[in-house]
């Protein structure tokens, strides 16, 4: 396993796990996934400062 | 946000992410997952237990471990590196329950002058959006990191 510094607000660094690659294709949450959609299509998104 | 967090451990994406509460209850694995969705550079950020027995996960198990800040607030430093990584992107989350929802309204509002520093901020309550407000009841949030 590597360690990456990476700003987390007063803690700065994370394993890397390659063993939770295996996750990268998979939707481990997927009924709270599906509801984001829905919702996100009936109301769209806010206009952000940046957009 | 200067509280106590869980080491963290990161696929090599940082789209999921694990760490391991430590409380009344024992040890319980969680998982921390940012999800595309069909909006482009909108992730669902996903968030559970994960049973080391069986693998599954679950976002609605109610774990009591006593350590409710310590894994909020580890939930926030995923965010961080998340945005970091992935500076464009706009993080969308809600509670599994509605508890659950209250508690990461009580998060960022607690937080709410730190975060604002490093975030946009909006709430969704009657199918519109906001700037988040506190004191005020959401369905759902989403957040931006803002750029420098």
């Amino acid at each position: 396993m590597k360690h990456r510094n990476i700003d987390t607000k007063k803690q700065s660094s994370i394993t890397i796990d390659p063993s939770l690659d295996v996750f990268n294709n998979k939707v481990l949450f997927p009924e709270k996934l599906e509801k984001a959609n829905t919702m996100l299509k009936e109301i769209g998104l806010p206009k952000t400062k940046e957009a | 946000m200067n509280v106590e967090k869980y080491p963290l451990k990161a696929g090599k994406q940082l789209e999921v992410f694990e760490f391991t509460s430590v409380g009344t209850k024992g040890r319980i694995t969680k998982l921390v997952q940012y999800s595309y969705t069909n909006h482009k550079n909108l992730y669902n950020l996903g968030f559970g237990d994960k049973n080391t027995d069986t693998g599954e996960i679950d976002d609605t198990i109610i774990s009591n471990n006593g350590d409710s800040e310590k894994v909020l607030a580890t939930v926030v430093a995923t965010l961080y590196a998340f945005t970091a990584q992935y500076t464009e992107a706009l993080v969308y989350a809600t509670g599994s329950t509605k508890s659950r929802t209250r508690l990461y309204r009580m998060g960022i509002t607690k937080y709410l002058d730190e975060a604002l520093n490093d975030f946009e901020i909006y709430g969704e309550g009657n199918r519109t959006w906001e700037k988040f407000r506190k004191n005020i009841s959401y369905n759902a949030f989403l957040v931006k990191r803002k750029t420098r």
